[in-house]
């Protein structure tokens, strides 16, 4: 494709926005549309004077990539579930249709509410545009119910940005998942909104649409299975596992299609972006504790301790948090040993939330931004046992 | 003794590799010294403009170790002499006219055999080429008041468009021979030549080692075979430096013929020719077709430096490569598909197979970003060390991590191919050169 009239266009712009320009305090929004547009022709200064293709661009527009069928499934089932509790029998492009209108709102208010923070402390702090928001900006509107009001989402996304990335100076020096932080906001300041029954279909008034995990949880001495079977009879949704592994059921718009977050967890492994090991590692750590709180499910009155490990791994976010939150590689560890450490400790620590506090029946959210926190320290262990190793071999 | 086989590394396919490494001579009509370039010395020249020089008489010397000196690498006029900011003497220039050498006698076997450490470093110090031995840490010139720990010599050859050390060593066995003895009576400890395939020398422990880049780099192989520990200094010399003290040993006189290659995407005839030391880059590009507009690098493509035709071939560099400087920029090109001739990555994020031999542009592809850890520097660093740690050691200036970390063991050239594959286009090997100069500086 020859841009040639749009390249002039920009090469003709440039000058206003470079040192002495009419516009040079807006240079952050000319360099970063000029080179989403063409590829910049910066030249190595030094030795190594060959690069690598790949850039940061090319890595965080591969994530969004990933993202693309969990929004084609996500618009799909929300359509599915409208027409499911209408009543309604209707055809997959229906529900497409209907479910894109229904997410379309949520993702421009994103966007446009990510940029504008990006934008904004891009060109206040001198720092290039990163294109980290648009990986953000991808992920918030799978975490939320397709019925959150767009001006919660306006206001999580700009705390996710804001809080969760640009006070810490941008992407790569954030601490926490910015857009689990922006939805971690949304829970905690309008619970109503994000959690109950109510909000994960667009139901009509008074309607319950409940999630596989608030079906046991704070349930007593019942068999969570028999739970879910029992609500798959009395209600229209159908919480087998084969349908939940599917995504058939009500939830956040991107957390409910197993098999594409498979493949969206291959992809990115293959392509070599993502930790394999964080993956592998968070889904060993759910399935040992859950059967540890399986062993001890008969000493308690607790229904969320009968969970087995492959039903912990299809209800709710488990998936999707492990695939596209918990391998986010600035909030990770940074070190091999550290992301199987890291991953281990998140899966095992959503079971625990999972069971222990019903009123947080989705754990990872909460197990991915707390070893947030920890990961950290893991490298620090793991540095210093390389440390140790080398002080040995001196020591010869 | 155990062959080390190197799994970390890359080994780079470019296009425009000599293939063919039989060497062709080149003619040469000026050559030079950069004494810029050396690290840690502060060169005072001995010779002025104007000046006859012959082979081998010094021209320069360190005002910090007197007794180290520089050779010139040939006979004739000094014509300029180049200076930069602050007077640093940046070129030292000399055309070549007749072939007078300073030459010593040449020690007979007996006399070589008995000769002690001293006689021998006094020999090569005398004929100024001591600079050819380097050091780790730092690798800078060695100093000939240490006593190295051990001298590594790597006999395997793993840069890219880089000249066949294997075959140069078979080429001129008894040179090299003779070069092995004087380095050891260098050395209490032992000379470890290195190599793909067994060598038979004497004098010298062979280590077999394989693998990508940086297999053959000597701080690599130091690494795997014997650490380098704080407070140690090991030596090390180019294999086709070992060639030179064997001859100057042979002959009684410098004798300056070393093999470069010419390789990269803008060479029209990729060749391993005969030259010698400080040749300038117009001659040995005699044979090419300079067109479009390259970038000329003198040294290996990583870890060389920028040059124009009318610079000289560095001091320790054996390669001259010629890489496309023509950047376009793609429409969109963030989601193109890629495929095997337009991109180049060791991750799978473009459709390429990293399977031909590529035209790499001086295209940082991508600017500069806060690092995203994916492991792409620790995919190319065959070292226990762990690059991202001490990357941010460095930034802090913090020395005591610094050493904590293993930065005695690390030099820049190890960490090029981190440099090549990091996805936020962060120079590491430059950071670990900073970190080394503060080291060298403060510790």
């Amino acid at each position: 494709m020859k841009m040639k009239w749009l390249r002039n266009i920009l090469g003709k712009l440039e000058p206003e926005f470079k040192n002495g320009g009419r516009l040079e305090k807006l240079a952050p929004i000319f360099e970063a549309t000029d080179t989403i547009l063409f590829s910049t022709d910066e030249r190595t200064e030094s030795g190594p004077h060959i690069r690598d293709s790949v850039d940061i661009k090319r890595v965080m527009i591969l994530v969004v990539i990933s993202l693309i069928p969990c929004y084609i499934f996500g618009a799909i089932n929300v359509g599915y579930q409208k027409s499911l509790t209408y009543g309604l029998s209707t055809s997959w492009i229906d529900n497409l249709a209907t479910g894109f209108i229904a997410i379309l709102p949520i993702i421009a208010v994103t966007f446009i509410s990510g940029a504008f923070w990006e934008l904004l402390f891009g060109v206040v702090r001198k720092h290039p545009i990163s294109e980290g928001f648009l990986v953000t900006c991808a992920l918030i509107p799978l975490t939320l119910p397709p019925s959150i009001p767009l001006w919660q989402v306006a206001v999580a996304t700009s705390f996710g940005i804001v809080i969760g990335k640009e006070i810490f100076g941008g992407v790569g020096m954030n601490i926490f998942n910015p857009a689990l932080m922006a939805r971690a906001f949304l829970y905690f300041t309008y619970p109503a909104d994000i959690s109950g029954d109510k909000v994960w279909a667009l139901a009509p008034d008074g309607y319950s649409g409940p999630t596989a995990l608030s079906i046991p949880a704070g349930k007593i001495n019942e068999n969570a299975i028999n739970l879910l079977d029992r609500a798959s009879s009395e209600l229209i949704f159908d919480f087998s596992w084969i349908n939940m592994f599917m995504g058939w059921i009500p939830g956040s718009i991107g957390e409910t299609n197993k098999w594409l977050i498979l493949i969206g967890a291959l992809f990115l492994t293959y392509i070599g972006i993502t930790s394999w090991r964080i993956m592998l590692g968070s889904v060993v750590g759910m399935t040992i504790m859950a059967l540890i709180t399986n062993v001890l499910a008969p000493y308690s009155s607790n229904t969320m301790l009968t969970i087995p490990p492959h039903y912990h791994l299809v209800m709710g976010s488990f998936m999707f948090g492990t695939v596209f939150m918990a391998t986010e590689p600035v909030t990770a560890s940074h070190t091999d040993i550290g992301r199987w450490i890291y991953g281990i400790l998140i899966g095992m620590l959503t079971v625990i939330i999972r069971s222990i506090n019903p009123a947080y029946p989705e754990g990872i959210m909460l197990a991915v931004l707390l070893m947030n926190a920890f990961s950290p320290l893991i490298d620090y262990f793991v540095v210093q046992k390389n440390i140790k190793n080398r002080l040995a071999r001196y020591a010869q | 003794m155990k062959k080390i086989i190197i799994k970390k590394g890359h080994d780079l396919k470019i296009k425009g590799s000599p293939e063919n490494q039989i060497s062709s001579p080149i003619t040469v009509d000026k050559v030079a010294l950069s004494p810029n370039v050396f690290r840690g010395i502060k060169p005072k020249l001995i010779v002025n403009e104007g000046d006859t020089v012959n082979l081998g008489s010094p021209l320069f010397y360190d005002k910090l170790k007197p007794d180290v000196k520089w050779a010139s690498p040939a006979c004739g006029t000094v014509t300029s002499i180049e200076y930069g900011q602050r007077r640093v003497i940046k070129k030292i220039e000399i055309a070549i006219e007749e072939d007078k050498v300073d030459s010593f006698d040449v020690l007979s076997d007996s006399q070589f055999n008995s000769a002690n450490r001293e006689a021998i470093l006094d020999y090569i110090l005398n004929a100024n080429l001591f600079p050819l031995i380097r050091q780790r840490p730092f690798n800078k010139v060695a100093n000939p008041t240490d006593l190295p720990r051990d001298i590594f010599i790597s006999g395997y050859n793993t840069a890219p468009l880089s000249v066949d050390i294997p075959t140069i060593i078979e080429d001129n066995r008894e040179s090299f021979q003779v070069g092995l003895n004087a380095l050891n009576k260098l050395t209490d400890g032992k000379v470890y030549l290195t190599s793909k395939n067994h060598m038979e020398f004497d004098n010298v422990v062979n280590q077999m080692i394989s693998g990508p880049h940086p297999a053959g780099n000597v701080g690599i192989q130091i690494h795997h075979i014997k650490p380098l520990k704080p407070g140690q200094i090991i030596w090390t010399v180019n294999a086709q430096h070992v060639l030179t003290i064997g001859r100057l040993f042979q002959k009684g006189f410098y004798d300056p013929r070393i093999k470069v290659s010419i390789g990269g995407s803008g060479a029209t005839n990729p060749q391993v020719v005969d030259t010698i030391f400080g040749a300038n880059v117009k001659s040995l590009l005699k044979n090419q077709d300079l067109e479009e507009s390259h970038r000329i690098v003198s040294g290996d493509i990583l870890t060389g430096v920028k040059v124009e035709t009318d610079d000289y071939l560095g001091f320790y560099d054996t390669s001259l490569s010629l890489i496309n400087d023509n950047v376009k920029r793609p429409f969109l090109g963030m989601l193109s598909i890629g495929s095997s001739s337009t991109k180049y990555s060791l991750t799978n994020t473009f459709f390429s197979s990293r399977s031909g031999n590529f035209d790499f542009t001086t295209s940082q592809n991508g600017e500069l970003r806060a690092m995203v850890p994916i492991n792409s520097w620790e995919k190319v660093l065959p070292m226990d060390i762990l690059p991202n740690p001490l990357y941010r050691a460095i930034l802090a200036q913090d020395i005591e991590e610094m050493e904590q970390l293993g930065i005695w063991e690390c030099d820049d050239e190890d960490f090029a191919l981190c440099s090549f594959a990091c996805p936020s286009k962060i120079n590491v090997g430059s950071v670990i050169r900073e970190g080394l100069s503060l080291l060298e500086r403060e510790g």
